[in-house]
């Protein structure tokens, strides 16, 4: 019995574990969407953060740059991405997607000389309560640093958008750019600052996969969560609570139905695999019905170029 | 203390373009300003410039002999500038409060207290925490205002401010910009409706081309004089002689139109029917939003209803699209002519060819007909008279006035039975609103039908004989024009009833 229980806490932490990626990336792009901007190149980013922060730490053997130096490599590569759509007016969609695929290239040429090096240990925060409380221990504490900023992150977002005159102004600018410009915000000015902050938190993201989930660089190793996260956040209808519980069913999911295959139940593998993808879009649909809701939530002028007269 | 606004020499050219050709004008306090012109006479620039939105190539602005540089909104602002823009620069999904909070200096409890102070202190009545979205025009109007009222202006710009209200708010905001100009606001109100000009203000600077034509008082003007110095040439007047035709068949009948939908951004209609009789013209006044558009797309065939019957030549069309519909002699012209009438980016010719029923030949074996279409579109530009001849030309460089005619000329030159038009003349300047009027009852005496769906009463009273009301998605009962008066109509805009 008292095994079950403990067996289950160390379920939900691992998917908690799981989950954090895509909420930090998720997060991040959502104050960017939220601003108007359409930025396609979460997965770019993220890779981009996962290698930066890995070969950092290789180099200067010092995990604290390393987490700095992914989150300024996601910033850098989203100032391309913000000159090219809020400078130079390109369209949103197409940069987005050239900054993935970008992003995949160019982290698989720096890490080349990375693969195959074993990561450093992550220092976790109260292990010996990890230990010694049965159930709530394992789901609770010994966990990372990005772990717990994580999980506070889509509440402070929320604080963020609804409360706070930074975040008025934000919403604002997503909902119409030119009035906006017409009250004197400077739109340009608070979109690339929204799409620098994606961006940082994208490397961060990817910083967590390759220095924590996974210690180690491998090509391609994001794997298709920086697209889980695009996807997190239309589903969840730009609320940032909803975007947590959105990554916390995919990352439960995903584990589950590893046990799941692991154990042998008689369901194909392949629907099994699916299982996260299909169950993250019902549950955030159903969640997400209020027509009236949505369209209060979602940035009207999102991935529209916006030009000031002059 | 006295206010007074001078601007000496101002230009501002765009490519093919000279939009503010050597401006000069002066403003002082106390008195009501009209600016009066055409679309595309300069008046907006003008304004922009004044507002900070866009900098002038020549010129200077001073207030009170200061002379001020305006490079963005914001030092309009600080310069105590206020202006309310034809189309609102509010965030529709954010709340009154939260729009009006973004660019405020001090905390939000004292914003809430000074807001209220104002409502109380001018007659507003409006919900500080709802969206934007839910306000009816008048409504997000009055927050503009307010907007400008908290930082306490010395000059107030209102932009083509009644193009959206009824006749009672229009009358609610006369009061109102009286009272604002008692209090030492110097208000500059620019227009292109020549009675406004005439029971509000006390000067008028007529536009015209980029230049100023001519500053009076106004007590010393009439509408015709007005309008013949915005125009530069005489206009005709035009008056409809009202069909009288009891005796004709009903050519399009609706019955049980029920409409329902989930989005805030759309009204609910509820049961409306009416009928057309041959050669009449049905005008369905209201205010925007009160369900207009939901029934434009419902009569074009765009949106398909349950269980609404729409006969049309003694056949029932309620469950074909607008195609369909095109194909049994009925034509639409939707509001808004740039993204639902036309594709701006396509030529003219194309934009042509868009409207391809069966009987036209435009197309053969899947393949264009290039020549023919031109030919036809050659017809069109002629005989509508478009300010053109060139059927290659994007349609984004026509003026609003001349793609609406091209728009009502493709409609037209098929000889359509019933025409449905939508705020034909939104927006337009008076020598193409008595082009479109002119056509418009052209129409009606070839024994043609329309139905004219407007927001502009006056337009409704000149063209219809039939009038009803749409107010929140019900249809009021339908009147012969002859009963009608503006006033009676104002109050069905408005929600109340006559009787």
């Amino acid at each position: 019995m008292s095994l079950e229980i403990s067996f289950i806490g160390i379920l939900i932490g691992s998917i908690m574990a799981s989950s954090v990626p895509l909420i930090l990336a998720a997060s991040g792009e959502l104050i960017t969407e939220r601003s108007g901007v359409l930025n396609l190149g979460v997965e770019g980013m993220m890779i981009i953060g996962a290698i930066s922060g890995f070969a950092l730490m290789v180099i200067t053997d010092n995990l604290f740059i390393a987490i700095v130096g992914s989150m300024l490599s996601g910033v850098i590569i989203s100032l391309i991405f913000g000159f090219l759509t809020q400078s130079l007016l390109t369209n949103h969609v197409a940069t987005g997607l050239a900054l993935t695929i970008f992003g995949i290239g160019l982290s698989a040429m720096l890490g080349k000389n990375f693969v195959g090096i074993p990561g450093k240990e992550f220092p976790i925060l109260f292990s010996s309560l990890r230990e010694s409380i049965p159930f709530f221990g394992p789901i609770l504490f010994g966990h990372s640093i990005i772990l717990y900023f994580a999980f506070t992150l889509p509440f402070l977002t929320n604080y963020f958008l609804k409360k706070t005159k930074l975040g008025l102004v934000v919403r604002a600018v997503g909902d119409s750019p030119v009035s906006a410009s017409n009250q004197g915000i400077n739109v340009i000015l608070v979109r690339y600052c929204c799409i620098l902050y994606g961006g940082a938190m994208c490397g961060l993201a990817g910083a967590y996969l390759s220095l924590i989930y996974t210690p180690q660089w491998i090509e391609n190793m994001t794997a298709g969560r920086g697209w889980i996260a695009l996807a997190l956040v239309v589903f969840a209808t730009w609320s940032p609570i909803k975007v947590l519980i959105g990554a916390l069913i995919f990352g439960g999911i995903t584990i589950l139905q590893l046990h799941m295959q692991a154990i042998g139940f008689r369901i194909p593998v392949q629907f099994l695999s699916a299982l996260p993808y299909l169950m993250t879009i019902i549950v955030l649909v159903v969640i997400s019905r209020d027509s009236r809701k949505i369209k209060l939530n979602t940035p009207t002028s999102l991935g529209r170029i916006f030009y000031k007269e002059k | 203390m006295a206010t007074d606004l001078r601007i000496s020499n101002i230009s501002k050219i765009y490519p093919g373009c000279i939009a503010n050709d050597n401006v000069s004008l002066q403003f002082k306090s106390g008195k009501i300003y009209a600016l009066l012109g055409e679309n595309g006479a300069g008046k907006s620039t003008l304004v922009k410039i004044l507002s900070g939105v866009i900098s002038p190539d020549n010129g200077e602005v001073f207030l009170n002999e200061k002379n001020l540089k305006l490079s963005s909104p914001l030092d309009a602002k600080k310069n105590k500038i206020g202006m309310v823009f034809q189309h609102f620069n509010l965030f529709e999904t954010l709340s009154v409060f939260e729009n009006l909070s973004i660019d405020a200096t001090e905390d939000n409890k004292s914003l809430r207290i000074r807001i209220n102070e104002i409502l109380k202190k001018y007659n507003f009545s409006i919900d500080l925490d709802v969206p934007v979205l839910n306000l009816s025009a008048g409504q997000k109007q009055k927050v503009e205002i307010i907007r400008c009222l908290l930082r306490s202006p010395k000059v107030l710009i209102m932009d083509e401010p009644t193009s959206v209200l009824t006749e009672q708010e229009t009358e609610e905001l006369f009061i109102s910009l009286k009272k604002f100009c008692d209090e030492g606001i110097l208000i500059i109100y620019i227009t292109h409706k020549l009675k406004e000009v005439l029971s509000l203000c006390d000067e008028v600077a007529v536009m015209r081309k980029g230049k100023v034509v001519s500053v009076s008082q106004t007590q010393n003007e009439r509408v015709e004089t007005l309008a013949n110095k915005m125009v530069g040439q005489k206009l005709a007047k035009i008056k409809k002689k009202i069909n009288i035709s009891k005796n004709k068949d009903e050519i399009f009948k609706v019955k049980h139109l029920n409409f329902y939908s989930d989005d805030p951004f759309e009204t609910n209609l509820i049961n409306l029917n009416f009928s057309v009789k041959k050669g009449e013209c049905l005008g369905i006044a209201g205010i925007s939003g009160n369900g207009q558009n939901e029934l434009f797309q419902i009569l074009s065939g765009e949106i398909i209803t349950p269980d609404t019957s729409i006969i049309f030549r003694n056949k029932e069309i309620a469950k074909l699209n607008p195609k369909q519909r095109r194909e049994y002699l009925m034509a639409f012209s939707p509001e808004d002519r740039i993204s639902q009438a036309a594709v701006p980016e396509l030529k003219i010719y194309e934009n042509v060819a868009l409207n391809n029923f069966k009987s036209s030949n435009f197309f053969e074996k899947g393949l264009v007909n290039e020549k023919k279409i031109k030919e036809h579109s050659k017809k069109i530009l002629s005989d509508f008279s478009v300010n053109t001849d060139n059927v290659e030309l994007k349609s984004q460089f026509l003026s609003g006035g001349n793609l609406q005619k091209l728009i009502l000329g493709r409609e037209l030159i098929t000889a359509p039975e019933l025409l449905i038009c939508y705020n034909p003349t939104w927006g337009l300047d008076v020598g193409a609103i008595n082009y479109i009027h002119e056509t418009l009852i052209k129409i009606n005496d070839q024994e043609k039908s329309t139905i004219l769906i407007s927001t502009d009463t006056e337009e409704l009273l000149k063209l219809s004989d039939k009038i009803a009301v749409i107010y929140k998605g019900k249809l009021s009962k339908i009147m012969p024009s002859e009963e009608v008066t503006p006033e009676k109509l104002g109050v069905l805009m408005g929600g109340g009833s006559i009787d």
